[in-house]
């Protein structure tokens, strides 16, 4: 029959009566150990040889007890001391004693209780005294770590579980193998047995010959690691602004682009919000040294500044507040993606735009805060808006509710809420999966008739501004922004983050 | 958000709900949406709530919406007011301050408690409202302390007066509160702490707000007041005035007030204002209750929700608001302090909160669309997967930057060109050019938008140099200059940036997969010799794609290798995105 060669030379070296090591039969086959373990086990599933196995024990020194064979026990050194010090006549300061033995740190406390266990002498009243019939030249223990040390064995188990208490040596279990040809081996052996070629890799000459008929190929270690591979990969923010627009784009959302530096009319004053609103001040914005937008259209121009100054409707007031173009000229980085909306819902955009209509951005935007895990001066707002006839609060809730759930987020809470440009106005909540706690993920609501009778919208608008990070956070867990987002970020954790999809 | 501290011990003693315990407290006021935030070391609850409802910057303020939120009360309460006969006289006023009001209070007793509230309610509606005192100041006095200057009225009925005038930074002197010392307006701003505080207030003001009665300089709006007239828990009597840059906000702020002081027992007596120099006059405090007319269908389609009108009516008086039905609808009174209340849809608002959000159930909304994305996005999707299928790691970095990382670090200078003639002239090099700058920066390392993308991916390799290698880096992204040209002054653009970091990082490895990039987009590239400062010499090349140059890529300068801490060769490259249309 043909083998491999491995286990051809196992074959042939193995005896019918009498058991070999595996470690025999490596040095004589000159195969390592475990290949030869390997191909007796594959003889022995063939029948050709049984594998017998025994559990030894091997005592072996710890590194504390191979330093007490160099140095002598602690309690044989303070025993010799104390003799040097007259201690065997009559009793000496301990202290002298310990300081003589030059034994330091835990060392003095073993010293000592081994010394009295071992009927060296007594300590009494701060002063030691030495049996001067002590015989530690004959110490058991100090014994059987030399024999031990120099390759023997310790047959008395008293001894051994002592030093075995006392750390100084460990008991390991060993498997020992060993190989015995069985009747059907002998048999195989005495037909005749020849090693088949093996081959380590499948080359193109070997496929074109067909020699690869006549081989055999060597077993691979398939458990083995294999080397780093780094893979490119999609940013995991990228990715998760990928699956929004995916989702939004199924519940019927365009997307809407536009510019990252924009007026502060686009950004603040269609939103309704008053100019000497705390949010407007230069700590909140950033505002760029470029001059004054020119180009905006002069009559939305002045119906925003009339919502502002008196209100919108019969019953509308403005606000008591200053309003000038200067300001609304202004060209900031847009603090939000609301400034999109208000361009797309003028019609000055794309053109007038008549219901039903949804439209979506997942865009940056830029506030100045302050920064930690959760704020960056740049991130992601997913905004979005519904324009429609009649639509309700209940409509609002059941969008972000059917949005939410695409991403299995199903316990959303609403929180009333207020803002200069939607009436009514709701944040939402969501619970974080592995801190618990409860973070605030957006902010909406239907737009007001003072931001939407300027832009000559007369049907209801809903509207909304979700922050993408912290939706990444309830899907994937993560907990710290900067680790993603910006020249700061861990090009490890990006490799390591789990793919969304 | 604002945050007032509030003693539960005085919010039951307020609303009569003496068994409330925390708990339930707490849970009733975040119905209100007002949040618990903490305590205070004396064990004041720390609320913070949305910046619209002013009128509960007090103790006072919410007892009065609790109330109303239990039923205890219902519809609108205005207090009654007697005229007293005290007058603001108001003369010469500086210009940029012209407007005063105010009440007279009488009875008031105030414990510690009522008077921190009061100090409290001040200083909250100065931070919001009167937004930090620039358009509206409160200053409360002791009225006993008062001494009118005596006048008679059109009629001969005599009354008692203070005026509201200006006074030169160097003219009359008063002792401000926490002081002992006569000072004039002037120096109060340069040696009293209140004073240095609120100096920038009156930077441009040539002659300072002043508040006189017959024995003289009294108050210092919108600064400090003095300390004859300082208010104790001994006062009985209040002369409230209010200055600012806007009447209708300062009558609003003296409203609260008021109404704050009347919840305590307290009787509100008007006084007039007289402005001598327009011959015009005011009664005040300003209690004029407004109507709004919302219409039946507008609250049902808004809410979602069928009500009858009974129903309206009682979340109306629940809101402490009164509807009355008319018509299609209602019209409904909105008390003196809801300063919030702008146009009908607010009152909508209210309404859903008495009935309570929390009970609507959600729907989808019955409207159809068709979904879809641009163009631009998709192409900036379609890039990024071939760069990441080309094994980049697809990053995301910050749009601001500061000019050290944009510029000098990548041995480049804003004016840097490229292909220099003998007569200097020549393109702008890749990443040069003026930037868009941020006019106030809030820290040096945001101080422009980024110009190019590989300076970010630079700072990415001299982060992560812990890391192993190769680093082969790519972002999608967006870049910007200042350009007087656009109407935003900004021109953007989406750049497409790589960098390959290894032992053996070559231009020939950036070109292969510049090469590959290119032929999925079946676009013609073009890689004819440049010099950039950034790249070494004779290793540069201008990315041309279908005959344009737009983009630069090369082998990364060792200068700027070094300067980023990198310990292995980049090659990299960064062109226009929209040239791979």
């Amino acid at each position: 029959m043909k083998l491999p060669a491995q286990q051809v030379a196992v074959l042939e070296a193995a005896s019918a009566d009498d058991p070999r090591r595996i470690e025999a039969l490596a040095a004589e086959t000159d195969h390592p150990p475990e290949t030869v373990a390997g191909a007796a086990f594959e003889l022995e599933d063939a029948g050709l040889v049984a594998v017998s196995e025994e559990t030894e024990e091997e005592v072996a020194l710890t590194d504390e007890g191979q330093e007490y064979v160099d140095d002598g026990l602690p309690e044989v050194r303070l025993y010799r001391a104390a003799v040097e010090a007259g201690a065997d006549e009559s009793p000496v300061q301990m202290g002298q004693v310990i300081g003589a033995s030059g034994l330091a740190g835990p060392q003095v406390d073993i010293a000592l209780s081994n010394f009295a266990r071992k009927g060296y002498g007594s300590i009494d009243s701060g002063e030691l005294s030495a049996d001067p019939d002590a015989d530690p030249d004959s110490d058991p223990e100090a014994e059987a770590l030399a024999t031990l040390s120099a390759g023997g064995s310790v047959e008395d188990g008293d001894v051994r579980d002592q030093l075995v208490s006392r750390d100084l040596v460990e008991v390991h279990e060993r498997t020992i193998r060993s190989v015995t040809l069985t009747d059907a081996g002998v048999t195989e052996l005495m037909a005749g047995v020849e090693a088949a070629e093996t081959v380590g890799e499948l080359t193109p000459e070997l496929l074109a010959s067909g020699e690869w008929e006549d081989v055999e190929f060597a077993d691979y270690n398939v458990e083995a690691d294999a080397a780093d591979y780094t893979p490119g990969k999609t940013h995991v923010l990228r990715q998760a602004a990928e699956r929004v627009k995916d989702v939004l784009v199924g519940m019927g959302f365009q997307e809407m682009q536009g510019p990252h530096a924009d007026s502060e009319f686009w950004i603040n004053d269609c939103l309704f919000m008053p100019q000497d609103h705390p949010a407007r001040t230069h700590w909140d914005q950033f505002a760029l040294d470029v001059p004054p937008m020119e180009d905006i259209p002069e009559d939305l121009m002045d119906a925003v500044e009339d919502a502002h100054r008196n209100g919108v409707g019969p019953d509308g007031d403005g606000y008591h507040s200053p309003w000038g173009e200067e300001m609304a000229r202004g060209v900031d980085l847009r603090g939000h993606t609301t400034s999109l909306s208000m361009r797309y819902l003028s019609g000055h955009q794309v053109g007038d735009l008549e219901p039903p209509q949804r439209f979506f951005s997942v865009e940056k935007v830029y506030r100045n805060d302050t920064l930690d895990a959760t704020h960056l001066l740049e991130f992601f707002q997913i905004e979005g808006w519904v324009m429609a006839e009649d639509l309700s609060v209940r409509d609002l809730m059941g969008t972000f509710t059917e949005f939410y759930s695409q991403f299995g987020i199903t316990d959303i809470q609403f929180k009333p809420h207020y803002n200069p440009y939607t009436e009514p106005s709701f944040e939402l909540f969501g619970r974080h999966p592995r801190t618990g706690e409860l973070i605030e993920i957006g902010n909406s609501g239907i737009f007001r008739p003072e931001v939407l009778e300027p832009l000559g919208v007369d049907c209801d608008v809903m509207a909304w501004g979700l922050a993408l990070e912290r939706l990444l956070m309830l899907v994937s867990g993560f907990e710290d922004i900067r680790d993603v987002h910006g020249t700061l970020c861990d090009v490890e954790f990006l490799r390591d983050a789990e793919v969304v999809y | 958000m604002p945050v007032v501290d509030v003693d539960p011990d005085e919010l039951r003693r307020l609303t009569g709900h003496r068994d409330k315990d925390d708990d339930e407290l707490k849970d009733d006021l975040f119905g209100l949406g007002l949040e618990y935030e903490g305590e205070t070391e004396d064990g004041e609850f720390q609320l913070e709530f949305a910046p619209d409802r002013l009128d509960r910057l007090s103790v006072e303020g919410i007892a009065r919406s609790l109330r109303y939120h239990y039923g205890d009360d219902r519809g609108v309460h205005v207090p009654d007011t007697n005229a007293s006969d005290w007058t603001i006289h108001v003369e010469d006023v500086p210009e940029e301050r012209p407007y005063v009001t105010g009440a007279v209070v009488r009875g008031v007793d105030l414990d510690e408690d009522a008077l921190d509230s009061l100090i409290q309610l001040q200083e909250k509606l100065h931070a919001t409202m009167g937004r930090k005192r620039a358009k509206g100041a409160i200053g409360i006095h002791d009225l006993a302390m008062l001494k009118g200057e005596t006048i008679e009225d059109a009629d001969g009925v005599p009354g008692k007066s203070i005026t509201y005038t200006g006074v030169a930074p160097d003219g009359d002197t008063f002792v401000p509160l926490d002081d002992d010392a006569e000072r004039t307006p002037g120096e109060v701003l340069t040696e009293h702490p209140t004073g240095e505080t609120y100096a920038d207030l009156l930077a441009e003001y040539d002659s300072y707000p002043a508040i006189y009665d017959d024995i003289g300089l009294f108050s210092f709006p919108p600064v400090i007041n003095g300390r004859r007239t300082e208010v104790s828990t001994d006062s009985r009597d209040l002369f409230v005035e209010l200055t600012g840059t806007d009447q209708w906000t300062i009558d609003r702020m003296c409203a609260i007030v008021c109404y704050a002081l009347d919840a305590r027992g307290a009787t509100i007596e008007d006084v007039t204002v007289d402005y001598a120099d327009e011959g015009r006059e005011l009664h005040r405090p300003d209690f004029e209750v407004r109507t709004k007319h919302v219409t039946h269908d507008r609250i049902e389609t808004l809410l979602g929700v069928d009500l009858t009108t009974d129903a309206v009516v009682d979340l109306a008086e629940r809101s402490g608001l009164q509807a009355t039905a008319v018509d299609d609808g209602y019209d409904v009174e909105i008390p003196p302090y809801r300063v919030d209340v702008l146009h009908p849809v607010d009152v909508v608002d209210d309404l859903g909160r008495a009935y309570g959000f929390n009970e609507l159930v959600p729907r989808y909304p019955d409207v159809n669309t068709i979904g879809g994305r641009t163009e631009d996005s998709r192409l900036e999707r379609a890039v990024r997967e071939t760069l990441v299928g080309l094994g980049f790691e697809d990053l995301l970095n910050f749009n601001m930057t500061s000019e050290a990382e944009n510029f000098e670090r990548m041995r480049l200078s804003p004016d840097d060109a490229v292909g220099q003639s003998p007569d200097g002239s020549g393109d702008t090099a890749v990443g040069a050019g003026d930037p868009a700058t941020i006019t106030e920066p809030y820290s040096e390392d945001f101080t422009i938008l980024r110009t190019w993308a590989l300076p970010s991916l630079a700072t990415v390799l001299e982060n992560n140099t812990h890391h192993s290698y190769p680093q082969d880096l790519a972002e999608v992204g967006f870049a910007a200059h200042a350009d007087d040209d656009a109407n935003t002054g900004v021109t953007e653009r989406r750049t497409v940036a790589a960098v390959l970091a290894r032992h053996d990082a070559s231009y020939e490895d950036a070109k292969a997969r510049l090469q590959a990039l290119c032929d999925e987009f079946h676009v013609d590239l073009a890689t004819p010799p440049t010099d950039h400062p950034s790249f070494i010499d004779g290793r540069a090349a201008t990315v041309e794609i279908d005959g344009e140059s737009v983009g630069v890529i090369g082998e990364l300068h060792p200068e700027v290798i070094v300067e980023h801490d990198v310990e292995v060769p980049v090659a990299g490259f960064e062109f226009e995105l929209d040239a791979l249309r």
